[in-house]
């Protein structure tokens, strides 16, 4: 209560308390960084910036290093790092998500590159490798501390060979070994995982669900899919299908879906779907339009996703006819 | 995003650029619509470059005019097409190297404090903000000299945040970047797209290009060869516009390769056969 007040009225603890906060957001966000220059990136005086730096590595939460900027003695800073840093990509259809976390869990680096619409493995997987060499160096690190690399697609995964096992979510990459180019460039274990199922893993350990062995979550956005964890271990099915509701029929009149079968789920509230009802009235414009319009209040874009959200909730109640489990997560895969 | 009733930023009607007797651009027509992003690619010297120029106001057509929201314009300079709300980034972007970033970024339009004095603090600030939301590690006082191409290029784009422009012009804004800062100015250009913005960009790199256009312009020495929407278009369709080849190849050259298969064919069981025989001696021996 007086810590609420405290930082109310803006008195020297709050103000401290904010001070040091902005110091660890900025060297999370930009990298190691000496002291001069982290006064100069957030505004603060040196004599400030030396006194919390100090209190912060006594915490031991920050590490300072001598250094030599300009030719001038300078003093490094960087974050206090768990030994082990661990990589998290996820390819989806629009955008490459780049997560790195230290032993710890705790965030160390994050990085969004917007990809083009049916972009090529060998392309992306390449990007992807570039990216992560660059944030590593970014964050002061070595290569040789990555424990190991966690590649989540938007698409079903065969958990037998590792590879994309239905061609058209993402065009050209099924039946490809995407993994080796990542084990072969770091020497750490690769791990290839549909997105829907590496969130429930997820959930589960860190997330809403902790301690609920049977569980389904559903992850709507440029497509619909879902991780089904029963008995606390994922379900993938014996070709890494389970799960897949974005193709289960819910219309058997409908147009034909990019798996090649009729009516799917995800040709009723696919992103291109949801685009092409609003064609007409809005133009053309992206998911992430469409979303914020509906938030401003737009009435026909807030039908459409509501529309959309009936068409997926019928689905995930049949799915907990077969299923039957303790709770449904819901997460959304846009950014 | 074109809805029908609306009028389109910025459009060209026949314009030809002449340099002596070298057209650079013949004839070309093309709309950019509000909330747009139109990139431009081409061979070294189809024009592209042309393009942005005529639209900044370091070119005027030789033939042909420019609409501006629907208004005919002549635009004589840069600061004419600042004022329309037209801000453009070239390659190899020029600074003033003896000054620090922000009084680069502010540079000619200053801010001032109430008695009119040059108001350091205020653009610091101001200057900081405008780097942070590039994700990048740019101190605001740090010379220019000091940065690297590709955080040069950084604060060239942050300059272009500075007059809530209309139309953003930038040619080739990726080229001299790492992944890290490719993948900034990427989702910078997204965003522009999403506060109703346009963007007109200049690419080499496909991927990028693709990443984040609406439509897709292919120029070929001058020409306009083709206008795609980026969903119904291929990297493969873009490329061979780029190189002028139409997915064909010709009786002549196709009659070449059968032959010269046909003549590898018969090597290899040339080849194949004297094995055969090879095997049948060392198998008699």
């Amino acid at each position: 209560m007086l810590e609420h007040m405290a930082r109310l009225f803006g008195s020297q603890t709050s103000l401290r308390k904010a001070n040091r906060e902005t110091i660890l957001e900025h060297i999370q966000h930009f990298g190691a960084m000496t002291q001069i220059e982290l006064a100069e990136s957030t505004g603060l005086s040196t004599a400030t910036i030396s006194t919390l730096v100090r209190q912060l590595v006594e915490e031991n939460k920050l590490t300072t290093q001598n250094t030599v900027r300009n030719g001038r003695r300078a003093v490094l800073v960087t974050l206090v790092r768990q030994h082990g840093l661990s990589i998290g990509i996820h390819i989806s259809r629009h955008d490459l998500l780049l997560t790195i976390i230290d032993a710890s869990k705790e965030v160390v680096a994050e990085h969004n590159l917007p990809l083009a619409k049916n972009h090529k493995a060998d392309t992306t997987i390449e990007r992807a490798i570039v990216l992560v060499n660059e944030t590593i160096n970014n964050i002061g690190a070595e290569p040789s501390e990555i424990l190991s690399i966690g590649l989540a697609v938007s698409a079903p995964v065969n958990n037998r060979t590792h590879t994309v096992s239905l061609p058209g979510v993402l065009p050209g990459w099924e039946g490809l070994d995407i993994a080796s180019p990542l084990s072969n460039t770091f020497h750490v274990p690769v791990i290839v995982e549909n997105d829907a199922n590496a969130a429930a893993a997820c959930e589960n350990s860190i997330g809403a669900v902790q301690g609920k062995p049977d569980f389904v979550c559903v992850e709507a956005g440029e497509g619909t899919g879902a991780g089904i964890v029963i008995n606390d271990a994922l379900w993938h099915g014996v070709t890494g299908m389970a799960g897949e509701i974005g193709h289960i029929q819910v219309d058997p009149l409908g147009s034909i879906c990019t798996c090649g079968n009729r009516g799917c789920l995800d040709t009723v509230v696919g992103e291109d779907r949801l685009i092409s009802l609003l064609s007409v009235t809005h133009g053309n414009m992206t998911l992430t339009d469409l979303v914020s319009l509906a938030n401003q209040g737009d009435p026909g874009c807030r039908k459409v996703i509501s529309d959309a959200a009936v068409r997926i909730g019928n689905v995930c109640a049949d799915l907990c006819i077969s299923v039957d489990p303790e709770v449904i997560v819901l997460g959304v895969n846009s950014p | 995003m074109s809805v029908y009733n609306e009028v389109p930023l910025m459009s060209m009607h026949n314009v030809t650029v002449r340099f002596g007797f070298i057209e650079a651009l013949k004839s070309v027509n093309f709309d950019i619509w509000p909330k747009e992003v139109v990139s431009i690619v081409g061979d070294n010297g189809a024009g592209k470059s042309t393009i942005i120029k005529l639209m900044a106001g370091l070119l005027q057509p030789s033939e042909g005019k420019l609409d501006f929201q629907g208004k005919p314009t002549c635009i004589h300079s840069i600061r004419e097409a600042n004022d329309l709300g037209i801000v453009s980034v070239f390659q190899g972007q020029e600074f003033c190297n003896n000054l620090d970033v922000s009084s680069n970024l502010f540079l000619g339009q200053e801010l001032h404090d109430a008695h009119g004095m040059r108001d350091d603090m205020a653009m610091n600030t101001e200057a900081r903000k405008i780097l942070q939301e590039f994700d990048s590690p740019i101190r605001v006082g740090q010379p220019i000299s000091s940065l690297s191409t590709g955080q040069q290029q950084t604060v060239a784009l942050a300059k272009t945040m500075l007059n809530n422009p209309k139309l953003i012009l930038l040619d080739e804004p990726t080229s001299s970047l790492s992944m890290m800062q490719t993948a900034e100015v990427l989702n910078y250009i997204k965003r522009l797209r999403s506060q109703t913005r346009s963007v007109v960009l200049v690419g080499h790199d496909l991927p990028d290009v693709f990443a984040v256009s609406d439509r897709i312009i292919v120029l070929r020495h001058g020409r306009i060869k083709g206008i795609h929407e980026t969903n119904n278009t291929s990297y493969e369709e873009i490329i061979a516009e780029i190189a002028g080849v139409d997915g064909e190849i010709s009786p002549c050259e196709s009659e070449g390769r059968l032959q010269q298969y046909q003549n590898a064919v018969k090597r290899n069981r040339l080849i194949d056969r004297t094995k055969e025989l090879q095997d049948l001696d060392d198998g008699s021996q």
